[in-house]
């Protein structure tokens, strides 16, 4: 092995390192370019660091979801007012989802209040299953059909006409509905639409890549496997002819002793 | 227009949220990165990520402007790291976050990279990974803020109290590690 002798007269590691980053004034640089032209040493540990600095850089930590401010896309630097939104997530749901949400939420709470709501000739009545009286009387007539039927008492009497304007005046409000959903759901709707496309988009490009690197991953270590049982089987096959070679050897001294002794008067 | 981080420092002074907001959205990714690069925990790396703008916001009507904001934001990130290492009282593992890294990896292919470029690539990333976790904190911590963060000598001293000849030493030393660890690895 060649020692290689360096004459650098200064501090050598801190003026590589100077050097390799580039954070190094003009004077020092010239002087040390200089040195490099007759400094094999030098030189080679220079291209070394440099291979550490470019296999440094395929480093890079994978970004999570950042929640310092609950948003983890990046702004776009710009700085009007409505640059960040403050608004709460659920002002993005569109209105009808929203509605929905309200309904599904008053029925739990109905639900978990065990509510009773009672409309009849005496009006509407709303209480809770746990402020209603337990009356065993009541429940043994509940329980009997026959009791029930007693105890339905007549309704104010509805006419006809009553009954087809009603009719028409539920019509009316159920086409003015339509007519206006579309009109309020259209910005709502076409916006989830897009964030869902969007989503499904990138997770299947994701489950993409995903699938091709496992596959690439799979293929490469199959490649290794087979490798490495080739040259098993090739280090095998050596031995084997080998070991062979020493057999027919041996056989071939035996044959010829036996010949030799064979020709013996 | 685009506003300078100083200019955004006094507005939040100012009393100006949307300002410091901003702040936190320019710099979160690069104290993550630095936090994870130098404890290598994701879910701790983000707790001082955290920790880092809760405390600057705190301290943000005492800064003056002796130093740049990034590097007084470096600082405590770096205070924190510091802390974490000392209470979890072991060295640093760099974990990277399992089925996570492929995903991001493909995300971040070249389209021209093949898939195994794409595979021995983060093979490599993960091997640097290992080797990083071998050196000193303050070799490694020296490393990042140079290789990573583009910070100048004379900043990494500052960041580090030390003399700037410390920084370029503990630079060598730790490269020179990394040159002997990553020549082990027989697919490097």
């Amino acid at each position: 092995m060649t020692d290689i002798t360096c004459t650098f007269t200064g501090d050598r590691e801190l003026t590589l390192i100077a050097y390799l980053y580039g954070d190094i004034d003009p004077a020092a640089r010239a002087a040390f370019d200089a040195h490099l032209g007759g400094c094999e040493r030098c030189r080679r540990e220079l291209a070394a660091l440099g291979g550490v600095r470019r296999q440094l850089a395929t480093w890079q930590p994978q970004m999570p979801k950042l929640s310092v401010l609950g948003n983890n896309e990046p702004s776009a630097m710009s700085h009007q007012p409505s640059a960040i939104s403050h608004q709460p997530w659920w002002r993005n749901m569109p209105a009808w989802a929203q509605v929905a949400a309200a309904l599904l939420f008053l029925g739990v709470s109905a639900g978990a209040a065990n509510l009773d709501v009672h409309y009849d000739a005496t009006g509407l009545s709303i209480r809770t299953g746990w402020s209603r009286p337990s009356n065993p009387g009541n429940q043994a007539s509940v329980a009997n059909p026959a009791n029930i039927v007693n105890q339905i008492r007549p309704v104010k009497a509805v006419t006809e006409d009553q009954l087809t304007a009603l009719e028409q005046r539920l019509r009316g409000d159920m086409k003015t509905i339509a007519a206006q959903a579309p009109r309020a759901m259209s910005s709502g709707d076409a916006e989830t639409l897009r964030r869902a496309r969007a989503l499904v988009d990138e997770s299947e490009k994701r489950q993409q890549a995903e699938l091709a690197l496992r596959v690439a991953q799979v293929l490469h270590d199959v490649n290794m496997q087979r490798q490495a049982d080739l040259s098993k089987i090739d280090r095998s096959l050596g031995l084997i002819q080998t070991s062979t070679g020493v057999e027919i050897l041996k056989q071939r001294e035996n044959i010829n002793y036996l010949m030799r002794v064979s020709q013996r008067p | 227009m685009t506003w300078t981080d100083e200019e955004l420092v006094a507005r939040s002074i100012g009393g100006d949220a949307d300002s410091f907001n901003e702040l936190v959205l320019r710099w979160e990714r690069p104290i993550y990165a630095l936090a994870y690069r130098t404890i290598g925990r994701e879910e701790d790396a983000r707790d001082v990520c955290q920790e880092t703008f809760l405390r600057a916001f705190r301290a943000l009507p005492g800064f003056r402007g002796q130093a740049k904001f990034s590097s007084w934001l470096y600082r405590i990130a770096l205070n924190l790291c510091r802390d974490w290492i000392r209470r979890e009282r072991r060295a640093p593992i760099v974990q990277p976050p399992e089925d996570v890294d492929l995903i991001e990896l493909a995300a971040a292919a070249e389209p021209s990279e093949s898939i195994e470029d794409l595979v021995a690539r983060r093979d490599l990333a993960q091997i640097v990974e290992r080797a990083m976790t071998l050196l000193p904190e303050e070799q490694r911590t020296a490393i990042v803020l140079k290789e990573y963060h583009g910070l100048t000598f004379q900043e990494i001293a500052d960041l580090m109290n030390c003399p700037l000849s410390t920084v370029k030493t503990r630079l060598y030393q730790g490269l020179t590690v990394l040159r002997r660890e990553l020549a082990k690895e027989p697919s490097v």
